[in-house]
C-alpha cells in the first residue's frame, strides 16, 4: 500500500516537474508583461524538436539539452522584440489572436521541416532502464525529471529571491508603473525574461518528450495544460506555478489510476473548484514572487 | 463591325468543335486531413494516388474507345470535423462537379456524407474510416480499407491458440477503440479466455505510467492494446517496457500500432509484439513492390507505405476499372454495382474482394510479430487468416425489407 502510494507520488511529481519547467516561463511573462501568450508551448515544442534532431543524429544528450534551451531563447528574444512588444498595450483580444496565429505558424513550419509523424528524442541508455529504489524498480527517466526539475526550481528561487535581477523582476511584476518611474530599463528586463522563459520551455519540451510526445500539434494540444498551471498558480507567481504543477500532476495521476476514463473530469472539476475558491490563483504574485 | 463579330463567332465555334474531341475528364473529389494532427492520412493518400497514376497512367479507355482522364480534386478537412467534411463534399459536387467522392480518413467524416451521396447519387470510395456500420449508411458507400472487428477477431483467436488465457485490455476512448474492446472481449471470452481487467485511455494520451501499474497488478498473460498509431502507441510500448511488464513476461498484442511507417519512433522494447493486420509492409506481392519503388522514386528514400497508401492505391484501381467499364457518365449505382463485384487480385496487400451485399472489404488478416532485421524493426508474418469478412456485419445482418 505504501509502495503503491509512493509510486503514484513519484509519477505525479515527475509529470508535474515537466509542466513546471515549461510553464514557469509563461507565468512570469504573463505576470510581468501582462501578455496573454498562447504560443508558449511552441517554444517547448521547438526545444523538443531541436533535442530530437541532435540526439537522433548521435549527438551528446546534454549538449542537445543545452542547444534546446539556446535556440528557443534566441527565437523568443527575437519574437519579443519584433512581434510581442507592440502587443503589450493592445489588449487581450489582439494578444490572443496573434499568439494563436503563431501557434499555427509554428505547427505548419514543424510539419514542413520534420514531417507530421511523431518525433522521438533519443535518451541515453541509462535513463531508459528501470533502477532499484528499494521497494520496487522505477524508471530512471522519471527520477531524472524530478532531479532536474528540483534543481531548476531551486536555481530559479535563488535567482528570484536573492539577485538584483530577481528583485527588479518582482518589482516590475508587483507595480510596473513604479518600476518604470524608478528608472528600470523595463524593455531589457522584458526581453531578458522572455528569453529565460523560452529557454526553460525548450528544456522542458526536450526533457519531457517521454511524457508529452513531440509532434507538430504539440503546442496546440498542451496549451490548456500550461495555462491551467499558470492560472491556478497565480499569474506572475513562481511559487504558485510550482505548487499548481505538482498538484496538477498528482491529481491527474490519481485520477488515471482510480477513474481511468473520468480522469480528465477529475482534473478539470478540481481546477474549476480551485478557481472558484481562489480566482487570483493559489499563490498570487502580490504576496511573494 | 457585324462582319468582324461574325468572323470571330465562326472561329470560336470551329475551335470548340475541335476541343470536344479532347479527353473527357472524370473528376473524383478526395476529402481527407492534410494538416493538423491527422495530416499523414491525406499526404499518404495523395502520394499513393500519384504513384498509381504514374504507373498506370492518368487515363483509361472507356467502353466506346474514347480516352477518359481520371482527375483527383483534393480538399483538406484541416482537422475541423465532420461538418467541414460535409461542406467540402457539397462544394466538390456542386462547383467542381465531381462524379465520385473518395478518401475519408476518419469515420465521422465518412458518415457525414451519407445523405449527400444519396441525394446527388454519388459513389463514395472509403479509403480508411474503419467503423463497421458505415457502409450501411448509404447504398453508395464502397470501402476498400478495413474494419476494426475484422482485425480484432483473428487476433483473439490467435491468442487462445497460443496459450494466452488472461488478457488485460487497454484501449483508446473513441469509437474504433470501443469497437476493438467489444469485439476482442466477445471473441476471447467465447473461446474460453478471461479478461482480467480493462481501461480506456483518452485518445491523445501519452502518459501511460499509471495504466501500466494497474496492468501489472492484474497479472495477465498478455496486454491487448488499441491505440492510434503514432505517439500514443509509441508511448504505450515505452511504458510497457519501462514499468517492467515486458520483463514480467506479459506479452503485448495489438493491431495497427506497429505499422512500418511508425517504426522509427520505437526502441527494442517493441520486439516480440504480436499484431493482427491486413497489410504487412514488406510482403513480396508485385503490386506492393511496384508501389514502394514508385513512392521512393517520386517522393524520396524516406517515403513509405502504410494502410492509407494501400487503400488509396486499391481505391484508385477500383475507380479506374469502373470508369473504363462504364464510361464517365454512368449512374452512381451502376458504378457501385460494378465495384462491389470486383475481385482485386493485384492489391499490394494480397488477395482482397468487395462484399457484393455489404460493399465492404473482404481480405486476408496477417498475424505478425515484430523482429529486428538489419538494425530495423519489421513485422514478420507468422500466420494468415484468409478472406475475413467483417464480423460486425455477420453479427448484425441487414434488416430485410
Amino acid at each position: 500500500m505504501l509502495s503503491f502510494g509512493l509510486t503514484i507520488l513519484l509519477d505525479g511529481v515527475s509529470y508535474g516537474m515537466v509542466l513546471f519547467i515549461i510553464s514557469v516561463g509563461l507565468t512570469i511573462t504573463m505576470g510581468l508583461m501582462r501578455l496573454v501568450n498562447l504560443s508558449h508551448g511552441s517554444f517547448a515544442m521547438i526545444g523538443g524538436y531541436v533535442a530530437g534532431y541532435i540526439t537522433q543524429a548521435g549527438g551528446n544528450f546534454y549538449l542537445a539539452l543545452l542547444i534546446a534551451m539556446i535556440i528557443p531563447a534566441i527565437l523568443g528574444g527575437l519574437a519579443e522584440v519584433t512581434v510581442f512588444r507592440p502587443l503589450y498595450r493592445k489588449g487581450e483580444l489582439a494578444q490572443v489572436l496573434l499568439t494563436i496565429g503563431i501557434v499555427f505558424v509554428a505547427t505548419a513550419s514543424i510539419t514542413e521541416i520534420f514531417g507530421a509523424f511523431p518525433y522521438p528524442v533519443v535518451f541515453p541508455d541509462y535513463l531508459t532502464k528501470p533502477i532499484d529504489i528499494g521497494f520496487r524498480t522505477y524508471p530512471a527517466y522519471r527520477l531524472f525529471l524530478i532531479g532536474v526539475g528540483g534543481v531548476v526550481a531551486i536555481a530559479l528561487w535563488y535567482l528570484i529571491e536573492n539577485s538584483l535581477y530577481g528583485a527588479k523582476l518582482r518589482a516590475a511584476v508587483d507595480n510596473p508603473r513604479m518600476a518604470r518611474t524608478v528608472g528600470m530599463n523595463v524593455n531589457v528586463l522584458f526581453t531578458g525574461t522572455f528569453m529565460v522563459g523560452s529557454a526553460l520551455a525548450g528544456l522542458g519540451g526536450a526533457m519531457g518528450a517521454g511524457i508529452l510526445s513531440l509532434e507538430p500539434s504539440y503546442a496546440l494540444k498542451y496549451v490548456v495544460l500550461f495555462l491551467v498551471v499558470v492560472i491556478v498558480g497565480g499569474e506572475g507567481s513562481f511559487k504558485g506555478s510550482f505548487v499548481a504543477a505538482m498538484a496538477l500532476g498528482i491529481i491527474d495521476t490519481i485520477g488515471k489510476y482510480f477513474f481511468s476514463q473520468a480522469a480528465p473530469y477529475l482534473l478539470y472539476v478540481t481546477v474549476f473548484v480551485l478557481l472558484l475558491w481562489r480566482p487570483q490563483g493559489l499563490m498570487p504574485a502580490k504576496s511573494v514572487a | 463591325m457585324k462582319w468582324v463579330l461574325g468572323a470571330v463567332a465562326a472561329a470560336v465555334l470551329s475551335l470548340s468543335g475541335g476541343m470536344a474531341s479532347a479527353a473527357e475528364v472524370f473528376k473524383v473529389g478526395l476529402i481527407a486531413d492534410f494538416t493538423g494532427a491527422f495530416a499523414t492520412w491525406g499526404t499518404q493518400f495523395q502520394q499513393a494516388i500519384d504513384a498509381y497514376q504514374a504507373v498506370h497512367g492518368k487515363t483509361v479507355k472507356g467502353p466506346d474507345g474514347k480516352e477518359i482522364e481520371i482527375q483527383f480534386v483534393y480538399r483538406d478537412v484541416t482537422s475541423a470535423g465532420p461538418d467541414k467534411a460535409k461542406q467540402l463534399a457539397e462544394e466538390l459536387i456542386l462547383r467542381e462537379k465531381v462524379k465520385m467522392l473518395a478518401g475519408f480518413d476518419l469515420s465521422p467524416h465518412a458518415m457525414s456524407v451519407a445523405d449527400i451521396s444519396q441525394q446527388a447519387k454519388i459513389p463514395v470510395v472509403i479509403m480508411n474510416a474503419a467503423t463497421a456500420s458505415i457502409t450501411r449508411g448509404s447504398p453508395y458507400y464502397v470501402r476498400v480499407s478495413m474494419t476494426i472487428p475484422q482485425q480484432v477477431v483473428p487476433l483473439a483467436q490467435w491468442a487462445i491458440k497460443n496459450n494466452i488465457k488472461k488478457v488485460y485490455m487497454l484501449t483508446s476512448d473513441y469509437a474504433p477503440g470501443h469497437d476493438a474492446e467489444n469485439y476482442f472481449k466477445k471473441e476471447f471470452t467465447k473461446l474460453g479466455g478471461e479478461i482480467v481487467g480493462n481501461a480506456r485511455s483518452p485518445i491523445t494520451e501519452t502518459n501511460f505510467a499509471v495504466y501500466m501499474e494497474k496492468v501489472l497488478q492484474a497479472k495477465p498473460d498478455a496486454l491487448y492494446m488499441f491505440q492510434p498509431a503514432g505517439s500514443p502507441s509509441i508511448a504505450l510500448v515505452k511504458a510497457y517496457s519501462e514499468r517492467g511488464l515486458k520483463a514480467a513476461g506479459i506479452k503485448l498484442l495489438g493491431t495497427g500500432e506497429t505499422q512500418q511507417i511508425m517504426m522509427g519512433g520505437y526502441s527494442d522494447d517493441v520486439i516480440g509484439t504480436v499484431t493482427a493486420f491486413h497489410y504487412t509492409e514488406n510482403n513480396k506481392n508485385p503490386a506492393n513492390i511496384q508501389l514502394i519503388a514508385q513512392l521512393k522514386k517520386m517522393f524520396g528514400e524516406k517515403a513509405g507505405t502504410d494502410i492509407a497508401s494501400v487503400a488509396a492505391w486499391d481505391g484508385t484501381d477500383l475507380i479506374h476499372r469502373a470508369v473504363a467499364k462504364l464510361g464517365p457518365n454512368a449512374e452512381g449505382l451502376k458504378y457501385v454495382d460494378f465495384m462491389k463485384n470486383e475481385k482485386l487480385d493485384n492489391s499490394p496487400r494480397g488477395p482482397m474482394a468487395i462484399d457484393p451485399v455489404e460493399r465492404d472489404v473482404i481480405q486476408n488478416m496477417y498475424i505478425r510479430r515484430v523482429e529486428k532485421q538489419d538494425g530495423k524493426y519489421v513485422n514478420v508474418d507468422i500466420d494468415t487468416v484468409p478472406m475475413v469478412k467483417d464480423p460486425w456485419k455477420i453479427d448484425n445482418p441487414p434488416k430485410s425489407n
